[in-house]
């Protein structure tokens, strides 16, 4: 035959051994570098914690047997609606710093994606809520969130008034022990001047000078001074 | 490639300056940059002087070596030597190697003139030779070896030469060429040795080829852009900083703030291996055991908090960490060692936390990252008192030093203002310190950079008035004063006010010149931090913030230089005048701004100022009240119109501004807070109109 007589299969074989390995080296290298980065975005943290009252909430409607009152379903709904409300203000606040810090280098893309797929998934989270509130009760979709934000300003207000009340023992044994402190040294300077007296008046024989009274003359000084002493002296003698 | 145009280098004479050319070209510069001091703050200050050795100095002292050895740039002094060798070796081979290039006959050499001699002069010096080197004239002279040949072959040389020189046309190719025969083809050479292209080696230079384009390129490049993929701005790791962010929170007082920072990926590295639980337990004892320095400071959160903690590795750094700010002795070697490593550690995650808090710009929460800084450099606990930045002051003395039982504690600043003898009868008793100890304490007291200021303001350069939307100059006017000094002159007023720069001098107004190039900035000393295992250069940082909304309003400036000398000579304070600036836009709106201003030492404790300061930003209008007339119809030369307007007049715009100028001249009331105006841009002002 002839075309393939005259082909040497050999040397033929080495552009198609070549293209081959390019192109088998180049899609298995893509094929892993995406594998690798499903992965990696798949095992990505999530922005928050598992959402407690939402599982809550889910495991009491889907309770058969017996069936779960209204009341507790829709005290769950509320509580769910006030975490979410925790939630969604932490994310507001954090956008902007986030966005500068992204700009500037200081964080990490990772992070950004995690808290953008935690944007998303709270959006879904409160749509999920209002359908739920309005399964309930017509329109209680829209005021749901308000009552579910006082809630959580209340929650905030009494927290931090009982942090603050939490320090008011430590504080009032604090002063407690600072009112003794400064009594026993006021009791222990008025001790001290007595006995300093009585000190003074048992030595005051041997002693000429000394006694507080005596200063307290000198001090007042000029010429009455002699007499005035020579009249005390008599006066206690 | 045929072999007729290019030559390999075989004789090996041309390959050695191919290699020290591109050897240099790495050498060199790899070298200077090896060589060159280290031109960061930590490295060129001075210290403050001390006495004080704390306990475990020298496991501290060993911290800061192995901090020393792994900047110490071995790759780049490894790099330079074999660049060095190399190029010695290549002199060597090239001083070595016979140049194998044939003499060219050269006739100005034989006759012994010079190339830009004339005809005539060669046929003159031809006569004098031949006098001499003439057969018939010149003697034998067996002792130098000169027979009737030699003198023979060297005339007919001399001849030669002459007649080839006095031929015009062969002499003129001398010139141009270099050559008798006129323009000689030249060769192209490769500075290769042969052997690299001969057969047989040809595969092994295509796997060098190879290797370098195909391994070591791609390997270098992924290197580099991974490791920069993996470090942030404030060069800590993604990770960590992705984690000091979830657990931001505004509220954070000092304490959290400690916590937050035990999550970095940092300490991994410190604490690989075994190294993360080894003596957990023994070290957990340690620390929160009853009675230590931390148990009034560890508040039920923080405690919390560590008690939560599952990871034994995060669990054990936070403890580490406490132990390093309640200075406890951990009476086992490693443990010490360990706390004293991961503080420089924190500090370094601490900085990517304020720059976390900064984007959120809340108030409170970047002055706990601030405050935490501090304490990490002074190893204190949070809510300590200042006093124990002191060499031996322990929580007792400082107490005893304080004396008033107020839950405030006092300053370092404060306490040196107590008259000295009262100031030593506190602390100087069996039990506290000794009269030596006191005095290493003072020593170290009067030499702290205690930053006072003297006098704040708002400017904008060139003007009286702050306008809407202006560029605003927070100028800060302070001094050094060490604590404890006595007889601080009183300020030249002088001193306070600020100079504008000349009307041309656009450097100086926009600020890029306030470094002042060729003076060298003037650096207070380092830190003093005896327990913080590096060295480290004070900062101040100043901000303005909001006191109503807690935000904080322009964002902080660092200030690590200076411009004038802060101690003299003989190391006593002089006391100088400071100049600090920090530029930011008015407010769109015209009113009066009311700011806290912030100014902070990221390295001592207790010495931060907090200040209020006002911004009256004025109606424009009322700055060009007086030129009004001529403004009114004329468009901004910055729009269409303006411009056109400029084209068609000529430049007659321009004579509208050095009107306004002298109105700003008759305003009377000043810009700034304080109320006084810059004489100096009134001068500036005043010589223009002169010469209009």
């Amino acid at each position: 035959m002839w075309p393939f007589d005259a082909v040497d299969w050999l040397t033929l074989s080495i552009p198609f051994a070549y293209l081959t390995i390019l192109i088998g080296s180049l899609a298995v290298f893509s094929n892993l570098y995406r594998k690798r980065k499903a992965a990696k975005a798949a095992s990505l943290e999530p922005w928050f914690p598992p959402h407690i009252q939402r599982n809550v909430y889910l495991s009491l409607l889907h309770m058969e047997n017996p069936k779960v009152p209204d009341s507790i379903l829709k005290a769950a709904l509320l509580r769910r609606a006030t975490e979410d409300i925790h939630r969604i203000v932490q994310i507001r606040e954090a956008k902007q710093a986030m966005q500068v810090l992204l700009q500037r280098g200081s964080v990490g893309d990772d992070l950004w994606q995690r808290f953008q797929r935690a944007e998303k998934e709270i959006e879904e989270e409160l749509r999920d809520v209002v359908n739920e509130a309005n399964a309930f009760a017509p329109n209680w979709g829209q005021v749901i969130f308000q009552s579910a934000s006082e809630m959580a300003q209340n929650q905030r207000i009494r927290d931090r008034l009982s942090d603050i009340l939490s320090t008011a023992p430590a504080e009032k044994e604090w002063w407690e022990k600072r009112k003794a402190e400064i009594q026993s040294n006021f009791m222990k300077e008025l001790d001290d001047d007595e006995k300093k007296k009585a000190d003074a008046a048992a030595s005051k024989p041997s002693a000429k000078a000394g006694s507080d009274d005596d200063a307290v003359i000198v001090e007042s000084g000029g010429p009455a001074e002699k007499a005035a002493k020579g009249k005390k002296k008599k006066g206690k003698h | 490639m045929s072999s007729t145009d290019y030559n390999y280098d075989e004789q090996g004479q041309f390959f050695p300056y191919f290699v020290i050319t591109v050897t240099a070209l790495v050498t060199v510069p790899v070298t200077i940059s090896w060589l060159r001091p280290s031109k960061e703050l930590e490295s060129t200050a001075s210290r403050i002087e001390s006495n004080f050795k704390p306990e475990h100095a020298d496991l501290i002292e060993g911290q800061r070596k192995k901090q020393k050895r792994r900047e110490r740039r071995l790759k780049r002094a490894l790099v330079s030597v074999g660049g060095w060798l190399v190029i010695c070796w290549m002199a060597y081979l090239m001083a070595v190697t016979a140049r194998t290039i044939p003499k060219i006959w050269d006739p100005y050499d034989v006759l012994g003139v010079s190339r830009s001699a004339t005809e005539k002069q060669i046929k003159s010096h031809y006569r004098k030779l031949s006098v001499m080197l003439h057969p018939d004239k010149a003697r034998e002279d067996p002792a130098k070896n000169i027979t009737k040949e030699t003198i023979n072959d060297h005339w007919v040389e001399v001849t030669k030469a002459f007649k080839a020189l006095t031929d015009e046309e062969i002499r003129n190719n001398y010139l141009q060429y270099g050559h008798p025969d006129g323009k000689q083809s030249f060769s192209i050479g490769i500075a290769l040795p042969k052997w690299i292209v001969t057969e047989g080696h040809g595969k092994y230079v295509l796997l060098m080829y190879a290797l370098a384009l195909g391994v070591l390129l791609p390997y270098t490049v992924g290197r580099w852009w991974y490791g920069i993929q993996r470090i942030t701005r404030e060069k800590i790791l993604v990770a960590s900083a992705g984690k000091l962010f979830r657990e931001y929170d505004n509220d954070h007082t000092d304490g959290a703030v400690v916590g937050v920072l035990s999550s970095g990926e940092e300490f991994n590295e410190v604490l690989n291996g075994h190294k993360a639980d080894n003596g957990l337990s023994k070290l957990e004892q340690k620390v929160l055991a009853d009675g230590t320095s931390l148990s009034g400071v560890l508040a039920k959160k923080e405690r919390q908090k560590l008690d939560d903690l599952d990871e034994s590795r995060r669990r054990k750094v936070l403890t580490l960490l406490w132990a390093y700010l309640g200075r406890i002795e951990l009476d086992d070697e490693n443990l010490n060692d360990e706390k004293y490593e991961v503080a420089p550690v924190a500090l370094r995650l601490n900085e990517a936390y304020t720059a976390i808090a900064l984007a959120y710009s809340n108030t409170k929460a970047v002055l706990s990252a601030y405050h935490t800084s501090q304490n990490l450099i002074q190893a204190m606990r949070p809510g300590a008192s200042p006093l124990e930045q002191l060499p031996h002051f322990t929580p007792t003395v400082a107490a005893a030093a304080e004396a008033e039982k107020s839950r405030t504690h006092m300053s370092i600043q404060e306490f040196m203002r107590i008259p000295a003898e009262k100031r030593k009868a506190r602390v100087v008793a069996p039990g506290f310190l000794s009269a030596s100890q006191f005095e290493d304490a003072m020593t170290v007291a009067s030499q702290l950079p205690v930053l006072h200021v003297e006098r704040a303001f708002f400017k904008v350069v060139g003007e009286r008035f702050v306008t809407p939307s202006s560029l605003v100059q927070f100028v800060l006017k302070c001094r050094f004063i060490p604590p404890g000094a006595t007889n601080v002159p009183a300020v030249k007023s002088s001193d306070l006010e600020d100079i504008d720069p000349e009307e041309g001098d656009v450097a100086a107004i926009t600020g890029r010149k306030d470094d002042k190039s060729g003076e060298k900035p003037i650096q207070p000393p380092l830190a003093h931090a005896p327990y913080f295992a590096r060295n480290h250069a004070p900062r101040w940082h100043v901000f303005l913030a909001d006191s109503k909304q807690g935000k904080i309003a322009v964002p902080p400036f660092s200030f690590s230089t200076f411009d004038k000398p802060i101690i003299d000579e003989t190391g006593k304070p002089t006391f100088n005048v400071q100049t600090m600036k920090m530029q930011f836009g008015a407010p769109p709106q015209a009113g009066s701004y009311t700011f806290v201003m912030h100014m902070i030492c990221d390295s001592y404790v207790g010495m931060d100022t907090k200040m209020e300061v006002t911004l009256k930003v004025e109606e424009a209008s009322k700055a060009v009240e007086m030129g009004e007339e001529d403004e009114i119809s004329e468009p901004d030369e910055d729009t269409i119109a303006g411009q056109m307007r400029t084209l068609k007049s000529g430049g007659v715009s321009r004579s509208s501004k050095p009107r306004k100028r002298v109105a700003q001249d008759d305003e009377s009331s000043g810009s700034d807070t304080e109320g006084d105006v810059e004489s100096e841009s009134e001068t500036d002002t005043e010589t223009d109109t002169d010469e209009e």
